[in-house]
């Protein structure tokens, strides 16, 4: 290992005094590290991420066809938006997913992450099943609950059945789509939102609980004052992730095509599915382009927003 | 020593959360559209020329498959410039990125399959070769009045049309005969049809079933009822949707969910699935085309059903929809000109060969009706038609069916709109058929393309 400090000891006469090696200080080294570590992933993003996103702001500002023939019109793609209904039809559709998906999810993880915390038999097998959905795509997902939710046939039928509520179309009614498809967004996700929050919950001192016990707090006090509070930053990040993927991510856009294709009448008509049929369904890759970038900068703003109410997540810290 | 570039201070983790939260957020939205762009290859050099399908080369090496592997084979073995097909899975073909992608960015197929409803999008984005150079005067009169008419623009020819896929309604010998009802009892109106789904449905069975899934393949099954009482959405350029016909058309399809005697959602893949459907048991009478015919030949092969014409409004005329897939050519690929000559040479050949080849495809290994009258002949030689629910099909069904029609998205969208708020939304059918009207209307008074029908 490298040197720069040097001998206490008083350098002996026949000792030439030893000088500092050329070379990094431990923090460049360690700076340089993480850059190394992280230049793969950020060459990847700029390259297969940023640099198209560049290029569809660019694509905004013309009138693409679709066969190859661009036309610029200026700002003509945005106008458009203000007299679409069906934008903010799909917006609205989006947003009410959002203040649904987001809070249930993460309530629903959290409870998985403190059921799952501490040590007890089989407790990789429940870890693991709850983290199995997951990992299977969401196509998949899609056709299982498709299967499960069947009208008249479908399990789900059979169960309400009893109480005169097999004839209930969970995927075909609009009224009941977008909260089948909450629920079924919150089964893909809470597996790996608990295993987030499971680390986070590792990283509290088990000493301040213990500690708050011996004081006298009820479990329910030891999880406000002591857990909570420890537990901002994860949480933070959890939710921001979770509006992200609500927004744009894959259950949004996968799971909707497989299940409903934005039906029945357009009750899950997302807006990243809406972007989805202006370019591939309309040809309009301008205005869908244009789309791209306005919910861009909205979940920019939104995340910028709570970056600053919390500080990073770290609320009450200076 | 000289002094490093890189910042002494240490990257925290603060710092990369921010960065790395920031990166999902940009490229959330970015990342669903480069997938969505993937380039494609096309072709090769001029003496070879790409055909996408959606039928072959497959994995499961049906017959269907194989029939387009022969015709290829048998093209390549006689021509300098030869074909390559590429399969693409129908889900992707019809409702996916990868056709368009490769047109925006000049990489489309040279040979491609289209449906109606695609034709004018692919018209009038400059891409479609004419064909009639290629095209003799004997194949082109033997084709079925219409039908060349569907794929043409100011009487040249941009699409052959390899099939002809009428729809008529199924339904269950054995579901009829549990519910005490017989052939005598088969709906013709489409009050009829509303009673007898009423008696048919059960606790583990629907009545009747129409598509429910919004999209192309919805408005091409609901057209019928438009044109059973005289409607359309296009008249003599101007639009005539907002109509008695498109109401009443609308409201049949409202009432068969509103009396809880059609479901909601449909199993396997869909309306037009009668294997998953009415082979399952899982509904009595299911509106579907001639297609299901093969698949429950090869999936429910004692499964009994019959066909009967769609049921129509009190005083209203016999209608269907004739679908049907074309192969055409891109005019912008890397050899338009052969690309004609092997469309017209695969599926306009009026040689024996030819014939034959069509015979193969439209009644062998798929169940059609032949778009070409030598083929038909053919077809009714080897006796294809002689009896049971195809005999129906050509005898009874396809004589009462409109080519299926060509409209561009701007104009399939708001009738989709209109046939999923009443049908599953309980929106008002008038209201509905007038806000459909008017955003067609205000297309079209802008629309500079090619005639739309």
């Amino acid at each position: 290992m490298v040197t720069t400090t040097a001998p206490p000891s008083k350098p002996s006469a026949k000792v030439p005094a030893q000088r500092p090696k050329a070379g990094l200080s431990r923090k460049r080294r360690e700076a340089l590290a993480a850059y190394a570590f992280l230049a793969p992933d950020s060459l990847g993003l700029l390259i297969f991420v940023a640099l198209p996103m560049v290029l569809a702001f660019g694509v905004a500002f013309f009138k693409v066809d679709g066969f190859g023939n661009y036309q610029y019109v200026g700002l003509d793609n945005y106008m458009l938006m203000a007299g679409d209904d069906q934008l903010w039809a799909s917006l609205k559709v989006t947003a009410t997913y959002v203040v649904t998906f987001v809070p249930i999810a993460f309530v629903v993880s959290f409870a998985l992450a403190m059921l799952v915390r501490n040590h007890f038999r089989g407790i990789g097998w429940v870890r693991s099943a709850f983290f199995l959905p997951h990992v299977v795509s969401l196509v998949v997902v899609g056709l299982i609950w498709q299967f499960l939710l069947v009208d008249k046939r479908g399990a789900l039928s059979k169960l309400l059945a009893p109480f005169g509520l097999s004839d209930v179309s969970f995927l075909g009614t609009p009224s009941l789509a977008l909260g089948t498809y909450v629920v079924i967004s919150v089964w893909f996700v809470m597996g790996y939102q608990m295993l987030v929050l499971l680390a986070g919950l590792k990283d509290v001192p088990k000493e301040l609980e213990d500690a708050a016990e011996i004081d006298g707090a009820s479990t329910l006090q030891r999880f406000r004052f002591v857990i909570w509070p420890l537990m901002r930053p994860t949480s933070f990040f959890v939710v921001v992730n979770s509006t992200i993927g609500a927004v744009t991510g894959l259950q949004a856009f996968d799971l909707v095509y497989v299940l409903t294709k934005g039906g029945p009448a357009r009750a899950t008509s997302t807006v990243v599915l809406y972007i989805y049929e202006q370019a591939f369904t309309f040809n309009n890759m301008g205005y869908a382009a244009a789309l791209t970038t306005v919910v861009v900068a909205i979940l920019v703003a939104c995340t910028g927003l709570m970056f600053a109410f919390t500080k990073g997540g770290r609320f009450d810290e200076d | 020593m000289a002094a490093t570039s890189f910042p002494a201070t240490p990257v925290s983790r603060r710092t990369i959360l921010r960065g790395g939260l920031g990166a999902v957020a940009a490229s959330a939205v970015g990342g669903p559209l480069l997938t969505a762009c993937g380039g494609d290859e096309s072709g090769g050099n001029a003496k070879e020329m790409s055909f996408w399908n959606f039928y072959g080369p497959s994995d499961d090496q049906g017959p269907q498959s194989k029939w387009f592997i022969s015709l290829v084979d048998e093209w390549n073995k006689n021509n300098d410039v030869k074909v390559k097909l590429r399969y693409i899975p129908g889900k992707d073909y019809l409702n996916g990125t990868t056709l368009q992608t490769a047109f925006q960015s000049g990489q489309g197929p040279d040979i491609f399959l289209i449906s109606p409803g695609d034709f004018l999008r692919y018209y009038n984005g400059g891409v479609l070769q004419d064909l009639g150079p290629a095209l003799s005067e004997e194949s082109k009169n033997d084709y079925l009045p219409g039908l060349l008419e569907a794929r043409s623009v100011d009487g040249k020819v941009y699409g052959l049309p390899m099939e002809i896929e009428p729809l008529a309604m199924y339904y269950s010998e054995a579901a009829f005969e549990k519910a005490g009802l017989s052939e005598a009892d088969l709906p013709k109106t489409w009050d009829q049809t509303l009673a007898v789904a009423e008696k048919l449905t059960g606790k583990d069975r629907y009545g009747v079933m129409f598509e429910t899934l919004p999209g192309y393949y919805q408005n091409f099954t609901w057209y019928p009822f438009l044109w059973q009482g005289d409607g359309t959405p296009i008249k003599d350029g101007k639009v005539a949707f907002d109509s008695p016909a498109a109401v009443q058309a609308l409201k049949f399809w409202q009432d068969t969910i509103q009396n809880k005697v059609a479901p909601r959602k449909a199993l396997g893949d869909g309306g037009g699935d009668v294997v998953s459907n009415l082979g399952s048991g899982a509904t009595a009478m299911q509106q579907s085309g001639i297609w299901a015919v093969a698949d429950m030949r090869a999936r429910k092969k004692n499964f009994k059903y019959g066909i009967i014409p769609h049921p129509t409004p009190e005083g209203g005329k016999p209608a269907t929809d004739l679908g049907g897939w074309a192969f055409v050519a891109n005019a912008k690929g890397k050899n338009p000109e052969a690309a004609a000559k092997f469309i017209a040479w695969a599926l306009g050949s009026t040689d024996a060969a030819g014939v034959e080849r069509q015979r193969q495809w439209n009644t062998v290994v798929k169940t059609n009706v032949p778009p070409r009258k030598s083929v038909q002949a053919a077809a009714d030689a080897k006796g294809a038609f002689a009896e049971g629910v195809l005999k129906e099909f050509v005898s009874e069904i396809a004589p009462t069916g409109k080519p299926e029609p060509r409209f561009p998205p701007e104009v399939y969208q708001p009738i989709a709109d209109a046939i999923q708020a009443c049908q599953l939304n309980a929106a008002d059918p008038g209201k509905a058929a007038a806000d459909a009207a008017a955003r067609i209307d205000t297309f079209l008074k802008t629309y500079q393309g090619a005639p739309i029908s």
